[in-house]
This record gives structure tokens, sequence and C-alpha cells, in this order.
């Protein structure tokens, strides 16, 4: 037991090493990276109630982009009349000072994980009590009708876009910026495993679990079904708050239906990183996400016009072939390595039965 | 647990491995080349208009590096363009950005096509010092917001159809008029909105209908319904090429009948040839036509720059098109100017350009934008079933006249 712990600190030891030193081995990946560290987040917490609870959500898109949104108008309203900076798309400028800048977003992405966590759980309260596709489809609207109200909405922009503050101009490094946005990214995502790590060896995932088999026993078994799955609704929610606003201040702009409400594209890719990985593990949404973001990165450019054809494609691979993801398919292969014990008579005596 | 943790060192290393092998950066200009980095849409929504900047871009640097290239320090150089897809998504563009200026080593920049994309990626090519020479990012607010190195070689959204307003007054004997309005819910419709609300302002008029449509418009018919009801004198509609194909489509269906028709990107949308008569009376923005005198030594006038074009791509340049062949022409003008490819004092020669090409002349004023350049109004008229986009305003320029007002549906053959 104690060796397992052992190669499991050198390994987390490792990860940490490397991903406090990829900003400084990689200095011309820090976006991608900055991005890598967001997607595994959005592709772990997917995984919360999607993969443990069994609960489907193409709605996670929603506490996303209401993340981006609060984090930039907080950064603005606390220093500036948030109206006249979004007014005409930014007609007035205003510039911040270099600790009003983080301030501001401090403050900003504290509300940020707050807020979507709050409207998770009165929204999950609502439709929480619908199962299956009934839930997929539900939360799928989700994403879209936020997007129209927030494109309908003066004070942040509506169609014009919210540009966010700029980087404030007293740090001459151009540097900077990225190692900042990187870090904050990867600081969310430790935070996010540790979290995550934590609830899978508790018995709020066994709970969770329970009601992904069979949610009728997990309540017969007196276990209200309700009140944990909206919790576990609600984790998921504070976490992508947290991306969101990060991402907002890392992009610069936000535009209510393709940089926030971006249920095409982020909202999909959460889904897909998670399932690619293997959905219910712990380490499935982290290999996705990590494989996703490379083959995007480094195969998108090389099939220009076409990549949307090779993503429709990957879906459709994995789906087919593996339909658990990698780990899963890994699990399957070799289930002794994942401390699966196979009984080799049991399984004898099954396949004579048959 | 062992094996996993091993699966796992194998990956990581890989990956760091991967990394880095490619993450050596290559030089702004290389061997004889300059080399230009531009994120286009050659996906999604924007993806027509993207092509048409694409085409506009690659016209251009064939041409320049056909007629001798840009010399700089006595030597000769050619142009060169990096392309990637950003999908018509700014949060893409901006990662692409990035990406052209940190991985490739771009060192200058073309912009991509609208405002919402050219609004990510300024603050990139802004904080890197990068140099960008757009041509298809016109919202207002890009130039108000003190970008150093953002240079836009067309007039500002808001002024695309002011003027049709000013026109529908006049036709009006000096009359406020009532106003029906629908707009794309995106940076560019919604500037071009802004300009329609002064207009309104400053000519007292009322505006009756003022409705915000999806992107990727592809149905305005509630907003048709109550133009029907409350019979406006103008119905104003701007949202890129679908929104003007979708408007067509579905006023010729419903037979709505209005005054007059004001639009933007008919020219993109090729209306004239996919609606034919259906689109006749329909005014556009337009920020060039070829009809217009101006003249450069490497495309000659806006009628050989049309042939060229034709037939190189097969069909008639766009604006879109025009206005991005011009931005090279401005590149190349700075460049050697400047006699250098230090950025800033590429930059600096940007700064001061004052030229004219077959686009139109090209001044920068202190927001970047294009002080030099009216924005221009046609109108699609046909002769039998041969339609054509004429140009009405300004009266320097104009080959017809303005046909006020568009006769009823029941009365059109």
């Amino acid at each position: 037991m104690n060796a397992i712990k052992q190669k499991d600190l050198i390994l987390y030891s490792g990860l940490i090493i490397l991903g406090l030193a990829a900003p400084y081995l990689f200095s011309a990946f820090k976006v991608q990276l900055t991005y890598l560290c967001v997607l595994i987040v959005l592709a772990m917490t997917w995984n919360l109630q999607g993969g443990e609870m069994g609960y489907n959500s193409f709605g996670n898109i929603l506490f996303y982009g209401l993340g981006m949104y609060l984090t930039a108008s907080v950064q603005v309203g606390m220093f500036f009349p948030l109206a006249e900076w979004t007014e005409s798309g930014g007609e007035k400028t205003f510039v911040h000072t270099t600790s009003q800048y983080f301030q501001g977003i401090g403050v900003g992405l504290l509300v940020a994980a707050i807020i979507p966590t709050i409207v998770a759980g009165a929204i999950g309260y609502a439709i929480l009590g619908l199962r299956g596709h009934y839930f997929a489809i539900c939360t799928l609207g989700l994403g879209i009708a936020a997007g129209e109200i927030a494109g309908g909405i003066e004070i942040i922009g509506a169609g014009q876009g919210f540009t966010t503050p700029p980087f404030p101009a007293e740090i001459v490094d151009p540097e900077a910026r990225g190692k900042f946005f990187y870090f904050l990214s990867f600081f969310v995502l430790v935070v996010a495993f540790v979290f995550v790590k934590y609830i899978y060896g508790s018995r709020f995932r066994l709970i969770l679990n329970a009601i992904r088999d069979n949610e009728d026993k997990a309540e017969a078994m007196g276990i209200q079904t309700m009140k944990y799955k909206i919790v576990g609704w609600m984790c998921s929610a504070f976490f992508c708050g947290l991306a969101g606003g990060i991402m907002g201040g890392l992009i610069g702009y936000i535009d209510s239906t393709d940089v926030a409400f971006d249920g095409r594209e982020m909202g999909v890719f959460m889904v897909l990183m998670a399932i690619l990985g293997g959905k219910g593990t712990l380490w499935g949404p982290i290999i996705g996400a990590t494989l996703f973001h490379f083959f995007k990165e480094g195969l998108w450019t090389f099939i220009l016009g076409w990549q949307y054809v090779a993503l429709g494609v990957l879906i459709v691979v994995i789906v087919v072939y593996f339909p658990e993801g990698l780990m899963g398919w890994l699990r399957e292969k070799y289930p002794e390595r994942f401390g699966e014990v196979i009984d080799e008579k049991d399984r004898k005596s099954q396949v004579e039965l048959k | 647990m062992n094996k996993l943790v091993k699966i796992f060192t194998i990956f990581i290393s890989a990956i760091t491995i991967t990394l880095a092998s490619i993450s050596s950066s290559f030089a702004k200009v290389e061997g004889e080349y300059i080399v230009l980095g531009s994120a286009i849409s050659l996906t999604g929504k924007y993806s027509s208009n993207g092509v048409h900047t694409q085409n506009g871009y690659n016209m251009a640097v064939e041409r320049i590096n056909n007629m001798g290239g840009v010399t700089v320090g006595g030597k000769s150089y050619k142009f060169e363009i990096i392309y990637y897809d950003d999908e018509s998504n700014p949060k893409r563009a901006a990662q692409l950005a990035e990406r052209l200026i940190k991985q490739d080593g771009v060192h200058y920049m073309l912009g991509p096509y609208s405002s919402g994309l050219t609004k990510a990626i300024a603050p990139v090519t802004e904080k890197y010092k990068i140099p960008m020479v757009e041509a298809n990012g016109a919202s207002r607010s890009l130039f108000t917001k003190g970008y150093k190195y953002l240079f836009a070689v067309l007039s500002p959204a808001n002024q695309y159809l002011e003027v049709a307003i000013d026109l529908a007054v006049e036709k009006n004997g000096g009359k406020p008029v009532r106003i029906a309005q629908a707009f794309e819910q995106d940076a560019f419709s919604q500037d071009v909105r802004l300009g329609i609300l002064d207009a309104a302002k400053r000519t007292g008029s009322e505006i009756i209908i003022d409705d915000k449509l999806p992107k990727e418009l592809n149905d305005m018919a509630a907003t048709l319904a109550k133009v029907k009801a409350t019979k406006p004198d103008v119905l104003v509609v701007s949202g890129h090429t679908k929104g003007a194909l979708t408007a067509i489509r579905q006023i010729s269906e419903m037979k709505v009948d209005v005054p007059m028709l004001a639009m933007t990107h008919c020219d993109a949308a090729k209306l004239s040839k996919q609606h034919g008569k259906k689109s006749e009376y329909a005014l556009c923005a337009s920020q060039w036509h070829k009809n217009l005198s101006y003249k450069d030594k490497f495309f000659g006038s806006g009628k050989k720059y049309d042939k060229d074009f034709k037939k190189e791509f097969g069909y008639a340049p766009p604006y879109q098109s025009a206005e991005s062949s011009a931005a090279l022409l401005v590149f190349k003008d700075a460049f050697e100017r400047a006699n250098s490819f230090d950025r800033d004092k590429v930059r600096d020669a940007l700064k001061t350009t004052e030229m004219q090409t077959f686009y139109g002349n090209i001044k920068f004023g202190p927001g970047g934008q294009n002080v030099a350049k009216p924005m221009i109004l046609f109108q699609v008229r046909c002769k039998g079933d041969a339609c054509e986009n004429k140009v009405v305003a300004p009266t320097k320029w104009a080959s017809d006249k303005f046909y006020h007002p568009i006769p009823k549906w029941s009365e059109r053959s």
C-alpha cells in the first residue's frame, strides 16, 4: 500500500513540476497550454455529473459563459461605469491600473465561481427531476437560450460583444500576460483535480454511482437522490464558472454565442473529451482532453476547411470502437493493471453456462 | 497501478518531446520572402466572405510578386502569407493570432474577415507590437481603443447606410421618414445600426421597427410581417451575406411593398446573380465599386481589377476582395518607405500612408481607420433578365439615377 502511495507521490510531484516548468520550456505555446488546462478542468468536472452520476449535460456551457461575463463585468464594474464601457462596443475607453486589474479579476473570478454554482442549484432544482435523454435535451436548450438572451442585454455589450480589460500596460514584459493566465488556469486545474480526487475517495461518489446505476433503487435505499444530484451539478458549475472567467480574460473579447455560450464548440468538446478518455474515471477526462487538444492543434491546420469533417469522423470512431473511452478500453484489455482481480474459475464457469 | 504510472510517464514524455521538437520559431523574413500571417474564416458562418478576403489577398500577393516584389534596402523581396482557418469564431481567431506570432514567428499581420474577429485579434497584435493592416473590420469601436498597430483600409461601419437615410429624407421632400430596421446580432451589423440611429436623430426620423436578428440569419419573416402591417418609408437590413440573401428571398416571397430597401453585402452575396429581378431596386452600401475612377500601377483601374479577378477566380470581385487586395498594396508601400523590416519603423511608415490604389485613396486617421475614402451606394437595376449594380451616390461617381420609390410587387412583372 505504501509503495503505491509513493509511486503516486512521484507521479503527482512530477506532473506539478512539469506544469510549473511548462511555460518556460515551451514559451511559445503558453496560450495553447492555458487552453489545455481549461479544457481539462471542463472535461474533468463535466465527468462528475456526466460520467459518475450518469446525467449527460450539454448545459455546462451555461455556467462557463456566465462565469466569463461575470468576471469581465465585475472587473470593469468595480472601477468604472459598466454601461459606458460597453456602450457601442467600447466607445469610451477606460484604463485599469495594474492593481485595479488584478483586484478586479480576483473578485471577478470569485463571483464567477459562486453565482454559477447558485444558478446550477436553482436550475437543478427545477430540471433534475428529468432523467436520461429528457435531461440531456433540456440542458441543450439552456446554453442556446442563454446565448440569445446575453446577445440582447445592452449593459454587457449585446451583439457588439464585450471587450475585456486589456492587460495593464505598466507591465512591459509581453510574456507576462501569457504567464499570468497560464498559472491561473494551472492553479484552477490543480484545485479541481484535488477536489475531484477527494470526491473519488468519498461516499459522495458512491452515491453518485448509485444514482447512475439505478436511481430508483438508490432512492429505495434511503438516499435523497435529488439533493445529491443538485450538489453534483453545482460542483461542476463551480469550476465551469472559473474556467469561463479565465478564458474571457485570455481571449479579450466576449461574444454572446461564439465565445461565451459557445455550445457548438466548447459545450460539445467538454462532453467529447470526457467520453474520448473514458467517462466515470479519474484520469480519463484528463487524457481525453490532452489528446483532443493535441489532435486539434496539431492536425487541424493541415486539413484546412475539413477539420470539422475530421472531427465528425473522430466522434464516430470513438463511439464505435471506444464506447467506454480510452481508459475503459485499457481497462477491458488489461483489467489486472487496474487492480481488478479476475477469478479464472468463475470466468470459465460463466462461459460454460452460456 | 504500477503499470499505469509507467503508461503516464511514457505519455507525458512523448508530449514533452513532441512539443520541444516543434518549438522552434521561424523568422519574419525568410530568404527572399516577407512572411505575413492571417487567420481567415474558411469554415463557419463567414466562410463565403472569408474566401473573398483570401482571394483578394492572394491576387495581390501574386500581382506584387510578379511585378518586382517589394524593394527594401536595395534587395527585392516577395510576399508570402501563412493562413489559418479561424472557423468564424473570435475565440479561435485570438488563439491563432497568438500562434502565428509566437510559433510561426510572423511579424506582420493581415486582418481576418468581420469586425468581431478583428476585435478579438487586435489586442493580441497590439500586445506583441505587430503591425496589422486589416481590410474587413469596420466596427467603429475598433478605432476608438487607441490601438497603435491597427490600420484599416476601409470606412467605419456606422457610415455604411447613414447616407441612405439622408437620401430617403431628400426623396420625401426633406420631411422625416419612418424607418424599419433589422440587424444581425453581431459587432458589424450593430455598428451599422448605430449609424442609422445617428442619422435618424439628425433628420428627426422615427424608427418604428428595430429588430435584432440571430446569427446565421435564415429567417426574418416575423420582421417582414410587421413591415407589411406598419408600412414604413425605408427598410434597412444588415446581416452579412446570409442576411442579404434571406431578406431578398423573403421579401419577394411575402411580396412586401416598401418604397426603399437599404442593405449591406449585396455584392458579396452576388444578389443580382442569385436572385435576379427579385433583387431589383435594392440599395446597397459598398466600400468600392469597379466604376470608380481610382488607379494604381499594379491593378490599373477598378474595371481592370474586375476583369482580372473574374479571370482568376471565376466571379466578379465583391468589395471585400478589392479592399483585401488594397491591404497588401498598403503593406508594400509601407515597407518600401520604411526601407527596413523593423516593426516600429514599418508601423511609423504605415501611419504616414497617403496613396491612391485602384480601390480608393488611403490615408489613416488617428484611430487607424481610412479617412480618405467615402462610402458609395449602388442600386440593383435590371435590363430584361440581366441585373447589374449601378452606382447612384455620391453624385460624383453616379452612373445612374436613384430609382424611387420601388414599384409595388403587383406592378412588377
